[in-house]
């Protein structure tokens, strides 16, 4: 992109912004503008959130291996616990070993990322969950921090994890990146990009999230000329369902429909005349589906002037409650075999180093089964893939496997050891997101020292 | 004093004088007789059914056909011509007690085991559930026991989707059952029948959940007992009666915590199909019970409240229901509930503390007497104020997609012929409308009552907007592009019936006039009417398919416009 395109969009943005923002000071807008205009970007990256909605089962997805762990998760869980020959095939051998002889082994239905693993392309980030600051299970129970609120609750924790915030959050760390980079972008929409529908993770305080179905944006009336053979009704119809209102409710409905009709060309365009991606994409799989056009809308992006996006796509189904052993694998599977396709898409499309995808989950579970299954929890294992990441490797602290142990508060709720504020630092600080900034766009992050700020996976 | 179609308002004295106070005194004046004649209360659990005194109401108002049609919108899947008359002819309270007295003709398992779908190659398909849920939403008499039983289950959810049983269409419909046939009952007997339903018991995993076992150390699942409370019944916080919350320190204030959520967990522990038949469906339609070797015998401690050791199941879970039932939360949450469902995303606190007053007693001293509560929504001074409702730039609710459907097919006798009312799951986001009934996949819901969509004036403006969950560039397009192709085409044999609108449909302004009225209460303004009497005037009136495509048009606009699409 020329700067003169930058410019122009940068005005234009400028001018629309002035109009929508009726209920706020346009000097506030411009604010948030001047703000956004110091990340600059040249080249183009992208990050991907994965998340599994219902609260990823962490014990079943990244198992005790060694011996004496294995019995320990074992006997914890025997209703719901791998055998340990079937795990086998997919324990994992980092470049360097745990301490203490620990070893952990991926969940057999994984086994497809075992490869990124070993090809250092897929990090593993240890006990991380929603936290205010850095917090022992000690100042845990005696309530002398603060606390993420409502912890252990579905909706206010997938916030919490978005957002820092719970539910009722009005924007997320995601929008948040997208509100400082979103001038560089040609098209400041397509910014932070949702394959999933809603999610705060992606609103900004001005940046908003722009939603595209896994077949991409969806076209009015099949984009003809004419509505019951009349040109005159069909102007008419996109007149009326996208001008501007003074109902604010209204308006919000039509600034909606507004973006839908002005982005479908551009966005249909641009896909239609993108590269074929010839990786195989696992079919019956909504998730690889939605994985399959986040990396056709990254083959396109340079052609819609992107530098910086953000993606959301997710998988529901994780509140594993009952039945682990029959629906958690299938659900593994899916996750494994749709992040396996997008690194090959990225590798093939030549952009593997500038995209990062990273898992992320309403909470753990309980280590400790019910009786056929597990419960909410609190702090969990994710997985960080791509290019640029520094992999074959684990990240932060295997928490110790207990029921009322060191780590957990009970049930083996794990307190995390690592904040969702100093993962998401790490992924925004290779997004460009400069030190200075870093507290715009993670609130608590001042909790943390300097040098933790980054964990180095990426 | 609103005035609109022939403008006369007839007051005339009534048995409870209105305060001085109440800018709209017919409403309330109404509103507050309803409360005295709360009464009719019904099958409720707590209280003997107080016997139901004579009617004493006569509409004091002339209804216009405009006021029938926004309550009607607030009240029913949709109006239809007669609905409006009705309402005319009877009141808003005296339509509501006639609904009150319109039984079920049909429960959705019957309807299905009588249409056949009960033969075994449908143990492990879910057909008959959709058909069978939108025939009685179109086709229902009983439209406000349709509306409040939908509202129910927008917060109290089951989802087809996600029962692990077979026979899921009779598990879904036997739930949905439950809902309309207490929709006017108590809620405490609604609880009761929600937590001893087989697809309750299965869509919050429940349903053969076990006591703690100390040699395994395995623990009874939460799931039940944390939704139950966080949202059918209580909230995250505690609130006081109009909704508001209660702060100490500056701070909410939780309504349980953690170990609430443990201890109530032990008193859904045992609960099991009464049978292990699965060659009928019978089973899932029985409530559950309760196994007595597998019910935890300590005590179960939560919300302050304590059951003995060696309680047994069932009587663990009356003292269960009614802690919770007793809590103070209850009342101002279901309340907001109903009124966020029913009329607007964002009621007063005085409005939720009126309908929470009524739900906490309804005049006869029976608490969660939902026919009061619904009157007190419907007839609440705020509900029935149409011009502020009309005048505000703020008030009002989306109309969910579901009633944008039931709406356009109440307004137009759309019906199935063969009763195969083939609509299906309308909830593909990119060709349908983000929504259908019955199959939510979360206990979430569609959309939270607390949702504003970010970065919005409705955010700046500190308001929530629930339905706009499931609005994004995708759906708003889908749902235009499904209406169209449902207006001219229906699903199957379910079509639509123009007759009587096509009459119209030479004359461009009479059209429209009918069409806002049928379909929007008239809250289309007449520049949008302007808009799309254009369009609607380029298509010539000569044949029978330009009649056709003006009809068409003409509905298709309305049904596109957000002076429609925003219900004041």
């Amino acid at each position: 992109m020329t700067l003169d395109q930058s410019r122009r969009a940068f005005l234009k943005r400028s001018a629309a912004l002035g109009i929508a923002g009726a209920a706020t000071p346009f000097v506030l807008n411009l604010a948030g503008i001047g703000e956004a205009a110091a990340a600059t970007a040249t080249d183009y990256k992208a990050l991907v959130c994965i998340f599994l909605f219902g609260g990823n089962d962490y014990a079943n997805t990244l198992t005790p291996y060694d011996t004496t762990s294995y019995n320990a998760y074992q006997s914890l869980r025997p209703n719901i616990a791998y055998a340990r020959t079937d795990l086998s095939a997919t324990a994992l051998n980092p470049a360097t070993p745990l301490a203490g002889g620990l070893q952990y082994a991926l969940a057999p239905a994984l086994a497809p990322l075992l490869a990124t693993f070993d090809a250092g392309k897929l990090a593993v980030m240890l006990n991380v969950g929603t936290l205010v600051q850095p917090t022992t299970k000690a100042q845990y129970l005696a309530k002398s921090v603060k606390l993420p609120p409502k912890l252990f609750s579905h909706n206010d924790q997938q916030s919490f994890w978005q957002a820092s915030s719970p539910e009722g959050a009005s924007s997320g760390w995601g929008g948040r990146m997208g509100d400082l980079f979103q001038s560089g972008n040609g098209t400041a929409t397509l910014t932070c990009i949702n394959a999933s529908g809603n999610a705060v993770f992606l609103t900004g305080k001005t940046a908003i999230q722009y939603s595209i179905t896994s077949t991409g944006p969806i076209a009015l009336n099949s984009n003809s000329a004419t509505l019951f053979g009349s040109s005159a009704a069909n102007t008419a119809l996109r007149t009326l369902i996208a001008a501007p209102r003074t109902e604010i409710l209204e308006n919000e409905l039509t600034r909606v429909t507004k973006r839908s009709l002005d982005t479908f060309t551009q966005v249909t365009t641009a896909l239609a005349a993108g590269p074929t991606i010839t990786t195989a994409f696992p079919t019956g799989n909504s998730l690889a589906d939605q994985l399959k056009i986040v990396a056709r809308m990254i083959s396109v992006g340079q052609e819609l002037g992107a530098k910086r996006q953000v993606f959301f796509v997710s998988l529901g189904g994780f509140d594993t409650h009952e039945n682990l052993v029959a629906t958690h694998p299938p659900l593994l599977a899916k996750v494994a075999g749709a992040m396996k396709a997008f690194y090959d898409a990225t590798v093939e499309l030549g952009v593997a180093d500038r995209v990062t995808a990273f898992t992320a989950s309403d909470f753990g579970r309980t280590l400790v089964n019910n009786s056929t299954g597990s419960d909410h929890g609190w702090g969990s294992m994710h997985f960080v893939l791509g290019g640029a990441v520094k992999g074959k490797k684990f990240y932060g602290t295997p928490p110790a496997i207990a029921n009322n142990g060191p780590d957990d508060v009970g049930q083996g709720r794990l307190v995390p050891t690592t904040g969702v504020d100093q993962y998401a630092a790490t992924l925004a600080s290779w997004f460009g997101v400069s030190d200075a900034n870093l507290s715009t766009v993670l609130p608590y992050i001042g909790n943390y020292g300097p040098a933790s700020r980054n964990l180095g996976f990426v | 004093m609103q005035s609109d179609d022939d403008g006369t308002l007839v007051l005339t004295h009534d048995p409870a004088p209105p305060p001085a106070s109440n800018a709209f005194p017919t409403a309330l004046g109404v509103g507050a007789a309803a409360l005295a004649l709360a009464a009719c209360g019904g099958d409720s659990t707590p209280a003997a059914p107080p016997v139901a005194p004579p009617p004493v109401i006569v509409p004091t108002v002339k209804i216009t056909p405009t006021q029938a049609g926004r309550f009607l919108a607030q009240s029913t899947m949709g109006a239809t011509a007669a609905d409006i008359v009705s309402v005319q002819t009877l009141g808003f309270d005296g339509w509501l007690t006639d609904q009150f007295n319109t039984a079920r003709k049909i429960a959705h398992w019957d309807w299905m085991v009588g249409a056949g779908y009960n033969v075994v190659a449908n143990i492990n398909s879910e057909t008959g559930y959709d058909p069978s849920v939108w025939r009685q939403l179109i086709g229902g008499t009983d439209q406000l026991r349709q509306r409040v039983g939908m509202a129910l289950l927008d917060y109290i959810v089951v989802g087809i989707s996600g029962l692990t049983s077979n026979w899921k269409q009779f598990t879904a419909a036997a739930f949905l059952d439950v809902l309309m046939d207490n929709a006017f009952g108590n809620y405490r007997t609604l609880l009761d029948q929600v937590t001893t339903n087989a697809g309750m018991g299965l869509f919050l995993t429940y349903l053969g959940n076990v006591k703690a076992n100390p040699t395994t150390g395995s623990v009874p699942d939460e799931n039940y007992a944390r939704e139950l409370m966080q949202l059918f019944t209580l909230g995250l916080y505690q609130i006081n009666t109009d909704g508001s919350l209660m702060m100490s320190g500056g701070a909410p204030i939780e309504t349980y915590t953690q170990d609430d959520v443990s201890g109530l967990a032990r008193v859904w522990t045992g609960w099991t199909l009464d049978s292990t038949d699965s060659t009928t469906p019978d089973r899932y339609r029985r409530p559950m019970v309760n196994i007595a070797a597998n019910h935890e015998t300590g005590t179960k401690v939560f919300l302050k409240t304590t059951i003995p050791a060696n309680t047994s199941g069932v009587d663990s879970k009356k003292l269960a229901l009614d802690a919770i039932f007793a809590h103070p939360n209850i009342a101002p949450f279901v309340s907001k509930q109903l009124i966020q469902r029913l009329v607007t995303s964002n009621p007063s606190p005085a409005y939720i503390g009126r309908v929470a007053a009524v739900f906490a007693d309804n005049g006869s001293g029976v608490r969660g007497d939902l026919k009061a509560v619904v009157r007190a929504v419907l007839l609440d001074t705020e509900a029935r104020d149409d011009a502020a409702a009309t005048a505000s730039t703020t008030s009002g609710k989306l109309r969910e997609p579901i009633v944008r459907l039931t709406g356009w097919a109440r307004a137009y006798a759309a019906t199935s012929a063969t009763d195969a009312w083939a609509i299906g799951d309308t909830s593909s986001s990119s060709t349908r409308l983000a929504q259908s009934p019955g199959r939510s996949q979360s206990v979430f819901s569609w959309f939270r009552p607390g949702y504003t969509p970010p970065n919005s004036a409705i955010a700046t403006a500190g308001l929530v907007a629930p339905e706009f969950q499931l609005t994004s560039e995708p759906t708003v397009v889908a749902y235009i592009n499904y209406m169209q192709s449902l207006i001219v085409s229906g699903a199957g044999d379910f079509k639509a019936d123009y007759t009587a609108i096509t009459a119209k449909a030479a004359d461009s302004q009479a059209l429209l006039d009918d069409i806002n009225l049928s379909l929007a209460a008239n809250q289309l303004s007449a520049a949008t009417i302007a808009q799309i009497k254009t369009a609607v005037d380029s298509i010539a009136s000569s044949t029978p398919a330009g009649l056709a495509n003006r009809v068409y048009t003409a509905i298709l606009l309305v049904l596109a416009s957000p002076e429609y699409l925003v219900l004041k």
